[in-house]
């Protein structure tokens, strides 16, 4: 994070994520808004990281949370909303893997792992390999009802496989928890339609403290990155002074959307307005042509430099501009440059106006 | 769109050869090497990408592609978010630090605050001191930061050593090992998700390989 001081010696940083700054709009400025509150957020963020490989300093996120509640329903709503916004701005082949914040950590902790044994077995999970998996629980001493929970785990892709995974004995009683929620939000991905676009990956977790529930990614084929990421987070709003505000949502980033477009082979298209540069002799008649060409929805624009008619010309072609249009005087005909073709011709402004489709 | 898995192999060095062994041991065979860059392989499915050892970290991170295979202690160096799916056992090496034999320095302790230490590894240098909590200066270099001392660039030294030759020839003497590196298979992540049967099944046959 970027952290520095003000000339009053107050500590001020630059924001790193929107989740906080939700957090706190929720509890100090709306408290006493219908819940589930729903907002969105277009903005930019700071994150200042050591790596030279992620050298970016500000980027732009575009993000929503669904504040005040704990349903399935409300996280089967955010992972809808994802999906349709993905392929509403014209992604294909896109896909949501999704986890549990909680459920690896409470297998973990039954297991009476250290941070190192931790990360080893993090790793493992990660790369699915369930040959190291096995040595590993072994080595450890893993119960044998949790060795196979953990390979059953690891060997899930969908949530609904996830579902027959059961799991007995009071000593598991967070991790079951965790398990069912799952299996609630299974039949809440069918309900929205959305279940086949939605994979499962035990090992997904996410590096972010606060997530208590269902934490995801959304990628592409085309993009080695996730476009973005969310997940539910139950116990972070209460820090800034509310209580019990369970909330979920996602945030993603506007530039690996952009790559993703592009990889996928997706060109901006082209505004489809009309764009006319007038030069004139005369400041007023030039005034009026400009206004009539706006009024009729035309992008318009003055030659504001007194130079000389070619040089508009150029910087009309330099510009994308359609066409140059010069005004000797008020009501008589004007000569039009088309700038594709380097033709001219002398018409009547309203004429010309009527050729180029200009409404009115 | 991209449908070919992508495999980038170094394109020079003493890991080059192993992992086309390693690669062909498997059923891909790299076809058209000489002067191309994007190589197509015995098995449709996969295209071989030449790339710098050093580079190939960044490609995977990055999704450039899919797969690549290069040392562990590249892929540290470089900060890559990639999976290493496998131990291929061969590019043996230990990150080293090493000293002048004639330096009074015997241990990581006895460093002066603000030593001067030349490596061609300046990220996993500056991880490994300040996880001992040591503040020193890191001159980065690109290769022979064994000369570094000779020169009086340096008083310390990090880097990679497979015999310790190079070390003994040029009067060096190791006073602590960073970590062990082999040559490893790392994926990219999103990869991973996408071509996860095809790329399954060729660490299935990488590792039948290997066992021979």
């Amino acid at each position: 994070m970027f952290k520095f001081q003000d000339f009053d010696g107050k500590l001020l940083a630059l924001r790193a994520e929107m989740t906080a700054p939700v957090a706190r709009i929720v509890t100090t400025r709306m408290p006493s808004a219908p819940e589930p509150i729903r907002l969105f957020y277009i903005t930019n963020v700071f994150r200042y990281n050591p790596s030279y490989l992620k050298n970016e300093r500000e980027f732009y996120q575009a993000g929503i949370e669904l504040v005040g509640c704990n349903t399935p329903e409300a996280d089967g709503e955010i992972l809808a909303l994802l999906i349709s916004f993905l392929k509403q701005i014209g992604l294909e082949q896109v896909r949501i893997d999704l986890g549990n914040a909680s459920l690896l950590k409470d297998l973990q902790n039954a297991a009476g792992l250290d941070q190192k044994q931790k990360a080893a077995l993090q790793r493992l999970l990660s790369c699915r390999d369930l040959i190291g998996l096995k040595k590993f629980m072994t080595e450890n001493n893993f119960p044998a009802d949790l060795c196979d929970v953990f390979v059953e785990l690891s060997r899930c892709r969908k949530l609904s496989e996830v579902s027959k995974i059961s799991l007995n004995g009071s000593k598991y009683e967070d991790a079951k928890k965790q398990l069912q929620s799952l299996k609630e939000l299974q039949k809440a991905l069918v309900d929205y339609g959305i279940d086949d676009l939605v994979y499962f990956d035990f090992s997904l977790t996410r590096q972010i403290e606060y997530y208590t529930g269902m934490v995801f990614e959304a990628s592409v084929p085309n993009l080695g990155l996730p476009l973005g990421s969310g997940g539910r987070y139950d116990k972070f709003i209460e820090k800034f002074g509310k209580l019990d505000l369970p909330a979920t949502g996602f945030a993603l980033e506007m530039g690996k959307l952009l790559q993703a477009l592009t990889a996928q082979g997706f060109e901006i298209p082209k505004d489809p307005k009309t764009k006319v540069v007038v030069a004139c002799n005369s400041t007023k008649a030039g005034v009026e042509a400009v206004n009539a060409l706006r009024a009729c929805e035309v992008v318009a624009s003055l030659d504001v430099t007194r130079r000389d008619l070619n040089k508009t010309l150029e910087y009309g072609k330099l510009t994308e501009a359609d066409y140059v249009v010069f005004v000797e005087s008020n009501n008589s005909p004007v000569t039009v440059y088309d700038l594709k073709s380097d033709k001219s011709k002398t018409v009547q402004l309203d004429a010309f106006i009527k050729s180029i489709g200009g409404k009115n | 769109m991209k449908n070919k898995i992508r495999i980038a192999i170094p394109n020079k060095g003493r890991i080059k050869q192993p992992s086309m062994d390693a690669l062909a041991s498997a059923g891909i065979t790299v076809l058209e090497e000489e002067r191309t860059y994007v190589s197509k392989t015995s098995d449709p499915r996969y295209e071989a990408i030449f790339a710098r050892a050093n580079d190939i970290p960044v490609y995977v991170h990055y999704g450039a592609v899919d797969l690549g295979i290069t040392g562990h202690d590249l892929i540290q160096e470089r900060g890559a978010d990639a999976l290493e799916l496998l131990d291929f056992g061969f590019g043996k090496a230990t990150m080293v630090i090493a000293v002048p034999e004639a330096s009074t320095i015997t241990s990581v302790d006895d460093v002066p605050a603000l030593t001067r230490v030349a490596t061609e590894f300046p990220n996993i240098t500056k991880k490994y001191f300040e996880s001992m909590g040591k503040q020193v200066e890191v001159l980065e270099v690109n290769g022979t930061a064994e000369l570094a001392p000779k020169l009086g660039l340096a008083q310390i030294i990090v880097d990679i050593t497979s015999t310790g030759e190079t070390l003994r020839k040029n009067k060096l003497r190791i006073i602590d090992n960073i970590f062990d590196t082999t040559t490893r298979l790392a994926c990219n992540k999103i990869a991973y998700r996408t071509y996860e049967n095809e790329i399954t099944e060729l660490l299935d046959r990488l590792r039948g390989g290997l066992e021979q």
